[in-house]
C-alpha cells in the first residue's frame, strides 16, 4: 500500500512541476528582450527600405518578425502621446516623408529624444512590416 | 477592386487633386485597440504606427494596420493571434477604406466635435465586407482627431477559434480607433 501511495505521490509532484512550468514559460512567458536579443540581420536603412520598395513580399518574407540592427542618417524624433519614433527619410510620396520608422522601448525614449537631425545612428528593432509608405519597427532601442 | 489598389488610388486622388493643401490630413501614428471579453481571460491588444488619411472635401477616409504591429500584455497570446488566427505573415496588413456620408454635417475649417457616419470596406485577412459606423471626428487646432469604437464578428473575416479554446476567446471583438490627422505638407 505504502510503495503505491509513493508512486502516486511521486507522479503527482511531477505533474505540479510540470503544471508549473507550462504555465511560467508557455502560458506566462515573457516578452523577448529586443534590447539585448542579437540582430538577425544587420544593414543601412536604404537597404531595408529598398528591399521592400522594389519587391514587398521578398521584403516580407525577409525581414518581418525579424528584429534588425539599421544604420544611416536620422531625420527627425517624432513624439506621439507618450511614444517616442525615430524617422529616416528616404522618399517622398502621397503621404509626405517615406522610408523607415522606429517607435522606441520606453527605457529609451530620453535617449532618443537627444539625437539630432542629420547625426549617424544605428537602431535595433522589430520589423513588423512594410505598409506601403514606410517599413516599421518596434521596440526601438539605440545601438550607438 | 482590391482594398490595396482602392487606397492607392485614393491616395494618388489625394496628390492629383492638391488644389487646397489643408483638405488633406494624414497620420502615421494613430492607435487602434481590439478589446475581447471572455471568461477565461481578457485580450486586449494596441497598434500605434496605424497609417491613416482624410480628405475633408470628399469625406474620403483610410487607414492600413499591420497586424504583426498589434502589442500583447501575453507573449503567447501575441503569437497564437499572429500564427493561428489572422495568420499575419500572409495578411500582413488589414485596411479600411471608405467615405464620410455625412460630409454636410461636418465643418473642418471650426474647431467643434462632429458626428459622423463612416461606411466603406474593411479588410481583415484578405477577406472584405462593407461596412458602416459611427464615429466622431474633433476639429481642434488645425489638427482633426477621429474616433470610433465598433464590434466585428471574427468568424466573418475567416477568423477561426480551435473549439478547445472557443470559451476563452468571444466570437465579437471590440475596435476602438483613434487617430489625430495633421495637414498635408506636400
Amino acid at each position: 500500500m505504502k510503495k503505491y501511495l509513493k508512486i502516486i505521490a511521486a507522479l503527482g509532484s511531477l505533474g505540479l512541476i510540470a503544471g508549473i512550468f507550462v504555465f511560467v514559460f508557455v502560458v506566462n512567458k515573457s516578452h523577448p528582450d529586443y534590447e539585448h536579443k542579437k540582430p538577425d540581420f544587420t544593414l543601412t536603412v536604404s537597404e531595408l527600405y529598398s528591399t521592400y520598395q522594389n519587391d514587398n513580399v521578398k521584403g516580407s518574407a525577409t525581414y518581418d518578425g525579424k528584429v534588425v540592427q539599421v544604420s544611416g542618417a536620422l531625420s527627425a524624433v517624432e513624439t506621439s502621446g507618450n511614444d517616442i519614433y525615430v524617422c529616416f527619410v528616404l522618399n517622398e510620396g502621397v503621404f509626405g516623408a517615406e522610408g523607415v520608422r522606429v517607435r522606441m522601448l520606453e527605457n529609451q525614449k530620453k535617449l532618443s529624444q537627444k539625437l539630432e537631425p542629420g547625426q549617424a545612428v544605428a537602431i535595433k528593432g522589430f520589423v513588423t512590416g512594410y505598409n506601403e509608405t514606410d517599413v516599421v519597427l518596434e521596440h526601438g532601442s539605440i545601438v550607438q | 477592386m482590391k482594398t490595396t489598389t482602392f487606397i492607392i488610388l485614393l491616395l494618388t486622388g489625394f496628390a492629383l487633386s492638391g488644389n487646397i493643401q489643408a483638405q488633406k490630413y494624414a497620420t502615421k501614428t494613430g492607435s487602434i485597440r481590439f478589446y475581447s471579453e471572455a471568461p477565461a481571460d481578457n485580450i486586449e491588444a494596441f497598434n500605434k504606427q496605424v497609417n491613416s488619411a482624410l480628405d475633408t472635401q470628399t469625406g474620403d477616409f483610410v487607414y492600413r494596420v499591420l497586424m504583426k504591429g498589434f502589442q500583447f500584455e501575453k507573449a503567447l497570446m501575441q503569437e497564437h493571434f499572429n500564427e493561428n488566427y489572422v495568420e499575419s505573415h500572409k495578411f500582413p496588413n488589414a485596411s479600411f477604406a471608405g467615405k464620410i456620408t455625412n460630409t454636410d454635417a461636418v465643418d473642418f475649417a471650426k474647431d467643434g466635435t462632429y458626428e459622423v457616419t463612416v461606411a466603406g470596406k474593411l479588410t481583415i485577412k484578405g477577406v472584405t465586407k462593407d461596412v458602416s459606423e459611427k464615429g466622431t471626428f474633433e476639429v481642434k487646432d488645425g489638427a482633426i482627431n477621429g474616433k470610433s469604437t465598433f464590434n466585428i464578428k471574427l468568424a466573418d473575416y475567416g477568423v477561426e477559434i480551435p473549439k478547445t479554446v472557443m470559451k476563452n476567446i468571444a466570437e465579437t471583438v471590440e475596435i476602438n480607433v483613434d487617430v489625430t490627422l495633421a495637414a498635408l505638407n506636400n
